[in-house]
C-alpha cells in the first residue's frame, strides 16, 4: 500500500470531520427558527435534519466538483499530482483544524469560507500569488455579502406578505388557509428546480431551462393544493391560535426544506477535498473538475447526520430556550428565506454559508418589525469573522503545506 | 458552540416594559393607601408608606436603566427605539409624580388634608388610579399586537389609549373641583398653596398616563 492510501485514509477522516462540524454547529443554525418558534421538538429537528441532510447531499449535492472550490485559484498548480495530493490534504486538515478552533472559542465562523481560505492557502503555496485569480475570489466575496442580504430582502417581504394579507385580517384563520398554496408552492417550485438543475437524475432527463420551469410550475402547483388539502384535514379552527397553528404546521415542511437546502450545498465543503485526493488516487492526476461518487457523497451526508446527532441537542436546546419569541409566522419566513437564497446561490455556483442565509432571513423578520429586539449589528461580527476566516485558513493551509513536503 | 443565530436574539424590551407598568400599578395602590391613611387623621403608617414608594421608585428606574441599558445601537425592535423610550419615559414619570406627592404632603404632615376637601382629594385620587391600572394593561395588548398584528388586537389597543385618555379629563375636572373648593373654603394662605399645589401634582399624574398613551399610540400606527 503506497502513501496515497495513507493520504486517502486520513482525507476520509479529516472529510468526515468536516462533515461532522458541519452537522453539529451549521445545522442547528438552520433548524433554529423551527425549534425556536416550537413547530417541531428537539428531537424530531435532530431526526429531520439527520434524514434529510443525508438524502440533500447524496442527490441533491453537486455530483461535480470543481477541484478548487469556484476556480479561485488557477488550476495550473495540479499538473503536479503529487503536490495536489498534499494540497488537497493540507486544505482539508487546515480548514478541519479551523473549524475546531472556532468551535472551541465560540467564533461565529463558517465551514463554508475556511474550505475556501485553506483551498487560497494551498494555491499560493504551490504556485505563489499570481495562480490567485483575484476577480474570482472578489466574485465569491461579494456574493458572501449579498447572501445574508438577499435573504434579508426575501425574509423581510415574505413576512410583509404574511402581516398584510393575513394577519392584520379579520379572518386571519381562513386567510391563511387561502393563501397557504402558494407558499407552500413557492417552496416546492425553488426544491423541483434545483433538483432538475443540479442532480444527476435531472440532467439525465435533459431538460431545458423552459421545459424545467414549466415541470416545475406545474409540480409546484399540484404539490401546493395537496399539502393544503392534507393541512386543512389536520388543523381544526380553534386550536390553539388558528393562524399561527397553520403556520406551526406549515414549518415543519420548511424545516424540511432547509434541511435538504443544507445537505446538497454544505457537503462540498467536506466531501469536496475529499473528492479531489480520492480522484488523484484512484487515477493519477486531476483536470479542473473531479467527478465526485455517489457514496461519498452519502459518506458526507453520513458525517453530517453524525454530528448532528452527538452535538445538534446541545445547540438546540440553547436554542429553543434563549428564542421564545419567535413565533411560526415568523420562523417561517426565516425559514424560508434561508433555504430560498442556499438553493439559489448554489444553482449560481456561489459557495454560500446555510448559516448566513438564516441570519439574514431574521434580520429581515426583524426589520419588517416582526421581532420585538433583534441585534442588527450581528451582521458586521459576522463580516469581521469571515475577514477573518480566510487569511487564517489559508495561513494554517500554507503552514501544514510546508510541513507535509517535508515528510512525504 | 459558534452560534450567531443566538446571539441575534436579545432581551425583548417588552418583558422589562411590562415589568415597569407592574410596578407603576403597585405604586399607585401604595399611594391610594397613603392618601387614604392621610385623610383617616391619625395617620402613623404614612412614613412607611412613603418608604415603600421611594424603593418602589428606585426599582422601577432600576427597570428603566436596564431596558435603555440593553439595547445596543442597531437594534431592530418591533417599535421605533425612541418611541419606547419616550413611552417608558411617561410612564416613568408617573411614579415619579407619585412620590412628589407624598413627598410634598410629608412638608406638612401635621396638618394634612383639612376635612372640607376630603371628599374632593378623595376623588380625585379615585380617578388618577384608573389610568394607572389601564397602563399595564395597555402594555400587555399592545406586545399581543406586536406578536399577533392582528387588527382586532389594534382596535383593542386603541381603544384602551381612548379610556386613559377620557381618564385624565376626568381627573382634569376633579382636579378643577378640588382647587375651586379650596380657593372658597379655606381662608389659610399657607394652606391653601399646599393643596393647591397637592391638587396640582395628582392631577399631573394623570396627564403623563394620558402622555404614555400617547405614545403608545405611535407605537402601534401603521
Amino acid at each position: 500500500m503506497g502513501f496515497e492510501y495513507y493520504v486517502l485514509i486520513i482525507g476520509y477522516i479529516f472529510g468526515f470531520y468536516m462533515a461532522w462540524n458541519i452537522g453539529a454547529n451549521d445545522v442547528a443554525n438552520s433548524m433554529a427558527s423551527a425549534v425556536g418558534a416550537k413547530a417541531i421538538t428537539i428531537r424530531q429537528a435532530i431526526f429531520i435534519a439527520g434524514i434529510l441532510n443525508i438524502v440533500g447531499a447524496t442527490f441533491i449535492g453537486s455530483h461535480v466538483t470543481q477541484t478548487i472550490r469556484k476556480g479561485i485559484v488557477s488550476t495550473d498548480i495540479l499538473t503536479d499530482p503529487h503536490l495536489a495530493l498534499i494540497g488537497a490534504l493540507s486544505a482539508l486538515l487546515a480548514a478541519a483544524l479551523w473549524v475546531s478552533f472556532a468551535t472551541w472559542k465560540s467564533l461565529p465562523v463558517s465551514t463554508t469560507h475556511s474550505i475556501v481560505g485553506a483551498m487560497i492557502g494551498f494555491g499560493i503555496m504551490a504556485g505563489g500569488f499570481s495562480v490567485i485569480k483575484w476577480g474570482k475570489l472578489g466574485a465569491v466575496v461579494l456574493s458572501w455579502l449579498i447572501s445574508p442580504v438577499f435573504a434579508m430582502i426575501i425574509g423581510f417581504l415574505m413576512f410583509k406578505t404574511i402581516v398584510r394579507f393575513i394577519l392584520s385580517r379579520d379572518d386571519a384563520f381562513n386567510q391563511a388557509f387561502r393563501l397557504a398554496p402558494y407558499f407552500i408552492g413557492t417552496a416546492f417550485f425553488v426544491v423541483i428546480l434545483s433538483f432538475l438543475f443540479k442532480t444527476p437524475l435531472g440532467s439525465s432527463l435533459a431538460i431545458g431551462t423552459p421545459m424545467a420551469l414549466i415541470i416545475a410550475l406545474i409540480l409546484a402547483i399540484i404539490l401546493g393544493f395537496v399539502s393544503v388539502k392534507l393541512l386543512r384535514k389536520f388543523t381544526h379552527p380553534g386550536e390553539l391560535t388558528g393562524e399561527e397553528e397553520i403556520f406551526r404546521k406549515i414549518q415543519i415542511g420548511t424545516s424540511c426544506y432547509v434541511a435538504l437546502a443544507q445537505g446538497a450545498n454544505d457537503v462540498a465543503n467536506a466531501i469536496g477535498p475529499l473528492a479531489v485526493i480520492y480522484f488523484l488516487v484512484k487515477t493519477g492526476s486531476v483536470g479542473a473538475k473531479v467527478p465526485v461518487p455517489l457514496f461519498l457523497l452519502f459518506f458526507g451526508g453520513i458525517g453530517i447526520a453524525c454530528g448532528i446527532a452527538m452535538a445538534g441537542h446541545r445547540v438546540m436546546d440553547t436554542i429553543g430556550r434563549k428564542i421564545t419569541t419567535l413565533t411560526n409566522t415568523r420562523g417561517f419566513s426565516v425559514d424560508f428565506a434561508a433555504a430560498t437564497t442556499v438553493l439559489m446561490a448554489s444553482k449560481m455556483g456561489l459557495p454560500v454559508s446555510t448559516t448566513h442565509a438564516a441570519v439574514g432571513g431574521v434580520l429581515g423578520v426583524g426589520l419588517a418589525r416582526g421581532m420585538e429586539a433583534v441585534n442588527f449589528r450581528i451582521i458586521f461580527q459576522i463580516i469581521i469573522y469571515w475577514i477573518l476566516t480566510v487569511p487564517a485558513a489559508a495561513l494554517t493551509s500554507m503552514v501544514i503545506f510546508k510541513i507535509l513536503q517535508l515528510f512525504l | 458552540m459558534r452560534i450567531p443565530f443566538i446571539s441575534m436574539f436579545i432581551t425583548s424590551p417588552f418583558d422589562g416594559l411590562q415589568q415597569h407598568a407592574e410596578k407603576v400599578k403597585e405604586c399607585a395602590w401604595v399611594f391610594q393607601k397613603a392618601i387614604e391613611c392621610v385623610i383617616m387623621d391619625r395617620c402613623e403608617d404614612f412614613e412607611n408608606f412613603r418608604e415603600d414608594i421611594h424603593k418602589m421608585e428606585q426599582e422601577a428606574d432600576a427597570i428603566k436603566r436596564r431596558i435603555r441599558g440593553h439595547l445596543p445601537k442597531g437594534t431592530l425592535l418591533a417599535v421605533d427605539k425612541f418611541e419606547l423610550f419616550r413611552y417608558l419615559g411617561e410612564q416613568d414619570k408617573v411614579i415619579d409624580g407619585v412620590e412628589d406627592a407624598l413627598d410634598w404632603l410629608s412638608f406638612r404632615s401635621s396638618s394634612g388634608i383639612p376635612e372640607v376637601v376630603e371628599k374632593e382629594f378623595m376623588l380625585l385620587v379615585e380617578a388618577v388610579m384608573a389610568p394607572i391600572e389601564e397602563l399595564s394593561n395597555m402594555v400587555v395588548e399592545a406586545r399581543k399586537y406586536f406578536s399577533s398584528f392582528s387588527e382586532n388586537q389594534r382596535r383593542l389597543v386603541k381603544s384602551m389609549i381612548r379610556t386613559l385618555r377620557a381618564h385624565e379629563e376626568e381627573a382634569d375636572k376633579l382636579e378643577d373641583a378640588a382647587k375651586e373648593k379650596i380657593f372658597n373654603t379655606i381662608e389659610d394662605s399657607v394652606t391653601v398653596f399646599h393643596l393647591v399645589r397637592l391638587a396640582e401634582i395628582i392631577g399631573s399624574i394623570a396627564d403623563h398616563a394620558e402622555n404614555a398613551g400617547d405614545m403608545m399610540r405611535a407605537m402601534v400606527a401603521k
